[in-house]
């Protein structure tokens, strides 16, 4: 293939240009920031020094959120892998009454998660909570305070993380070859040796990866332990934030970040090293689609249903209630009491005509739809030049983009804290701490990976003869880029922009560390509502604004996957988002993990 | 060994298959043979257990197995793709359904081991991931899965569709040789009629569901009882009533000018057969010749039928295109086909014989 060396790579000028830029952003956002962070840590005077290790181990309070850290990481591990096998198997492998709509109620998460959960949860069964008032009048003895701590933090992220259990593990399950479980009948397997000892082996590797995604998604916890933790539960991230809000203990910030970031680069090591152990899948060339399989104990078989109904139930009633109770008036949200009367649309009204109620989401709007088009128009070009030179030089540009894969955003809104919190050559002398651009970069910053990962695999799907073809009849780079290659990779393009936007939308564990004073985007002052701060108004706002990013966030879910499985195979035109690399929901996971997800390697 | 009685299989509204009777002999290799969709896969799942027919009956061994599930049939199967378990090595494979059975461990070791050597599995391959092995063995390691147990009978489902046309034909013959090694009376599934005929001890045509014929390769193939059996097996020229009526002129044989008729391309000849014969000749215009270097193909146009023929390449006269050319053939090679009945004519007794 023709100029794919690097000497080749200079003596195009879009090359150059693309190439100066991308150096540009990545020294300035993605190397030197982390670097700093490190310096902070290790050489706060310019020469080495332990002292903030020395000040974390002697801080009980660091000492404990580190431990705490770790225990939900591997709880976290169990319990999301026990409900999310489970639900992937009542939806796809056993035959089950109203398996549809069981499958809407788990999806339900895909729609709302992240704070917008951790919020919803605690509005329902927190101290002041709906479903809380309601049983403390039918058992007075109850604690108020009894969804709190890190039980109530493991239930809500536990449920909020099955998501990658209904994306990766079903997508798994589909890719097994039903042959090989009719072979297993065949010789006499019962449906429960074939589920040991014939699927669930087919899924270790897929299993494998969504362990790791749970463990760091717990490691990182941020919101859940802030909203629902309490006292006796904080977790790292929340750390990090509070000793990043004074000078005096930044290193120390620096340093738990430092050790969040080791983890997640060790856990994500093991990850590729096991997937690089071994594939499971077909060896054969042709396979048979899966088919449902029944239940054959009569026994097992109610146990089952009870379960996947009750968890149905669990799922739901959240969403439900949020949906229900953005209706309500005040009164009504204080007491849980909820009558046909007291539904109204004011709560509405006063959130879209109020100044007060409407800046926040416009604040949350304009951010991430800035952010989603600055990220997915830069990449075209890269990932267009990534995607067409292989060599050594376009592999190191990779590996750098995939930084904020890598390391917890708490590390990466440090890192742009300290470096940019006085005048920086890198940014033309200006100071951006403190400013609406640096939780715009922040936002950009966070996208990269997923959005190259998908724009990369959007152009490698595009045929290399049309550009070939093109280029014959005498058509420039530019020329090929813009009337060839723009046109087909554009829906796609369209796609991940939207889903960037979702993800940004509710964003948290990036703005509450980079967000103005002022302007503050929607994540926070959901996070203060749930404070009490507001009141019961505020409460009220929140569940609108919930029920408004439901409605968006469903919408482009539909828009993204709904139409393109309608289309029949027929269709000639490109899926807007590659099938193979499906990436996960926009809010998917309480930690703000969730730019991880959609790079995960798993297959 | 095998009765398939009256079997009737529907999906929802869909009749796959609207009314069966098989009756495969001991040690017998049996195959199904049609083109995609025609219900053979159907018919064998059906007989697998796989699937439940809505009327009728099966029987392995003189019992009724109508009823029971796949693993209470004795039946061994070897899938399309074999369906190897991709998370277990090959032992593990091969010893997957003794352990089911909960045989003890020095019992199934000695069994697989044994069966292993019987198809050639080496110990050093024993230990292997399947997908480490090569198709062939891959192969070897189905059968080996299926016989342990066994069963009764063993039902092959296109075992060879996904292979290269080399190694299909290789392990055409190796599939052929452990099935006569064994003794085990084998039901196969293909839509190649070159694997059918090769390979069978009886085949059965199916199309749409229907059974046109059961027969041994050669009488499927000479004596083909319906039109579309004629078609599917074989290459053959359609003939005109013109031509026929020619034939009929020159020879007096009395060949019905109303029926479909048909002649195989290697029963024509441009040159008369050595000691004469009842051949006759019938004058015509070469149309076509494609050269294929064993032989050349011909098509000859006479009395308005396209007569497609073989001719050897060993030196003889090629006539080019254009030149005339007389065709040689027997009257009673002739096949003929009425199209309400869509039985051959006089032949319709031999449509589904049952042994």
């Amino acid at each position: 293939m023709s100029g794919s060396t690097a000497r080749s790579m200079v003596r195009s000028p879009f090359v150059l240009i693309v190439g100066a830029c991308l150096t540009w952003f990545i020294t300035a956002f993605l190397v030197w920031p982390n670097v700093n962070v490190l310096m902070a840590t290790f050489f706060p005077d310019g020469s080495f020094s332990g002292r903030a290790a020395e000040k974390l181990f002697s801080s009980q309070r660091a000492m404990k959120a580190l431990g705490n850290s770790f225990l939900l990481a591997v709880a976290l591990s169990i319990t999301v892998n026990l409900v999310g096998i489970f639900v992937v198997l009542v939806t796809h492998y056993f035959r089950i009454r109203g398996s549809r709509i069981l499958f809407l109620g788990y999806a339900s998460t895909f729609i709302y998660g992240g704070i917008v959960l951790a919020a919803g949860y605690k509005f329902i069964y927190g101290d002041k909570g709906i479903v809380t008032s309601l049983l403390v009048k039918v058992f007075p003895a109850l604690d108020p305070g009894w969804f709190s701590g890190f039980f109530a933090v493991l239930v809500v992220m536990t449920f909020a993380t099955t998501t990658n259990h209904m994306l990766f593990v079903a997508n798994a399950l589909k890719g097994v070859d039903y042959q090989t479980i009719e072979a297993a009948r065949n010789l006499g397997a019962s449906t429960w040796t074939i589920l040991r000892r014939i699927v669930l082996p087919m899924l270790k590797p897929t299993l494998f990866a969504v362990t790791i995604l749970s463990f760091l998604t717990g490691l990182g916890a941020l919101s859940a332990p802030q909203v629902l933790g309490g006292r006796d539960f904080q977790t790292i991230t929340p750390m990090i934030l509070t000793f990043t809000n004074s000078p005096t203990s930044r290193d120390l910030a620096a340093l738990l970040a430092v050790i969040l970031g080791v983890a997640t680069i060790l856990m994500l090591a093991v990850m590729s090293r096991l997937e690089k152990g071994g594939t499971y899948f077909s060896v054969s060339k042709v396979s048979s689609a899966l088919e449902k399989q029944d239940i054959t104990s009569p026994v097992a078989n109610v146990v089952v249903h009870a379960v996947a109904y009750l968890l149905f139930a669990v799922y739901t009633l959240p969403v439900v209630l949020i949906v229900l109770y953005s209706f309500a008036d005040g009164a009504a949200i204080q007491t849980g009491q909820l009558s046909l009367g007291s539904l109204t649309v004011d709560n509405y009204v006063r959130v879209l005509t109020q100044q007060s109620g409407l800046r926040p989401f416009v604040v949350s709007v304009v951010y991430s739809a800035l952010a989603a088009l600055i990220a997915v128009g830069g990449l075209l070009f890269v990932a267009r030049l990534l995607q067409k030179y292989r060599n050594w030089v376009a592999t190191v540009f990779e590996y750098l983009l995939h930084i904020p894969w890598i390391l917890p955003s708490a590390l990466l809104a440090l890192g742009l804290i300290i470096s940019y919190d006085h005048p920086n050559p890198l940014v033309g002398g200006a100071v951006l701490t403190g400013t609406t651009v640096i939780l715009l970069i922040a936002f950009v910053t966070v996208k990269i990976p997923f959005t190259l990962r998908m724009l990369k695999a959007s152009f490698a799907s595009v045929n290399s003869s049309l550009e070939e073809a093109a280029s014959i009849m005498g058509a420039k780079t530019l020329y090929v880029f813009r009337r060839i290659l723009l046109p087909l990779v554009l829906p796609a393009a369209a796609a991940i922009a939207a889903l960037n936007f979702n993800s940004l939308l509710d964003d948290y564990d990036t703005a509450i560390f980079l967000a103005h004073p002022l302007v503050q985007p929607l994540g926070l002052v959901i996070k203060a509502n749930t404070d009490g701060a507001e009141g019961v108004e505020g409460v009220a706002n929140t569940f609108v604004y919930t029920v408004l990013l439901m409605v968006i966030t469903g919408v482009t879910m539909y828009l993204v996957y709904g139409r393109s499985r309608q289309k029949g195979p027929g269709s000639k035109r490109l899926p807007a988002v590659p099938p193979a690399a499906v990436p996960p929901p926009a809010v998917s996971s309480v930690s703000g993990e969730d730019s991880k997800l959609p790079a995960a390697p798993v297959r | 060994m095998i009765r398939l009685d009256n079997i009737e299989v529907s999906f929802g509204d869909f009749t796959a298959i609207p009314h069966l009777d098989l009756h495969v002999q001991p040690g017998e290799f049996f195959t199904l043979l049609g083109p995609s969709g025609c219900g053979k896969t159907t018919a064998l799942r059906t007989l697998a257990g796989f699937i439940q027919p809505s009327a009728g009956t099966v029987h392995v061994d003189g019992k009724d197995v109508t009823r029971l599930p796949s693993d209470k049939r004795q039946v061994g199967m070897v899938f399309q793709n074999y369906a190897l378990f991709p998370s277990m090595s090959v032992w593990e494979n091969i010893a997957f359904g003794l352990r089911v059975r909960k045989e003890k461990p020095a019992d199934s070791d000695r069994l697989v081991r044994d069966i292993a050597r019987r198809v050639e599995l080496s110990d050093d391959q024993l230990s292997k991931n399947v997908a480490e092995l090569s198709g062939g063995q891959q192969q070897r390691v189905a059968v080996a899965r299926a016989l342990v147990l066994r069963p009764k009978i063993l039902l092959l489902d296109e075992p060879l569709s996904n292979l290269d046309a080399k190694l299909r034909h290789q392990l055409r013959q190796q599939l052929k040789d452990l099935q006569s090694q064994f003794g085990i009376t084998t039901v196969y599934v293909t839509h190649d009629q070159d694997e059918a005929l090769a390979m069978s001890d009886r085949v059965a045509v199916f199309n749409k569901g229907v059974v046109e014929q059961v027969g041994t390769p050669q009488e499927i193939y000479d004596h083909s009882a319906t039109e579309f059996v004629c078609n599917f097996i074989g290459d053959s020229s359609a003939l005109t009533p013109e031509f026929v009526a020619e034939l009929n002129r020159l020879s007096g044989a009395g060949l019905s000018t109303d029926a479909s008729s048909y002649l195989r391309v290697e029963k024509a000849s441009l040159t008369p057969a050595a000691d004469g014969g009842t051949a006759v000749g019938l004058p015509g215009t070469v149309v076509s010749r494609t050269y294929h270097g064993l032989h050349s193909r011909y098509l000859v146009r006479s009395h308005g039928a396209d007569i497609r023929l073989l001719v050897r390449e060993d030196g003889g006269p090629q006539p080019e295109p254009g030149s005339p050319a007389t065709v040689y053939l027997q009257p009673e090679h002739i096949l003929q086909y009425h199209h309400a009945a869509r039985n051959a004519v006089e032949r319709e007794d031999q449509a589904v014989p049952l042994p």
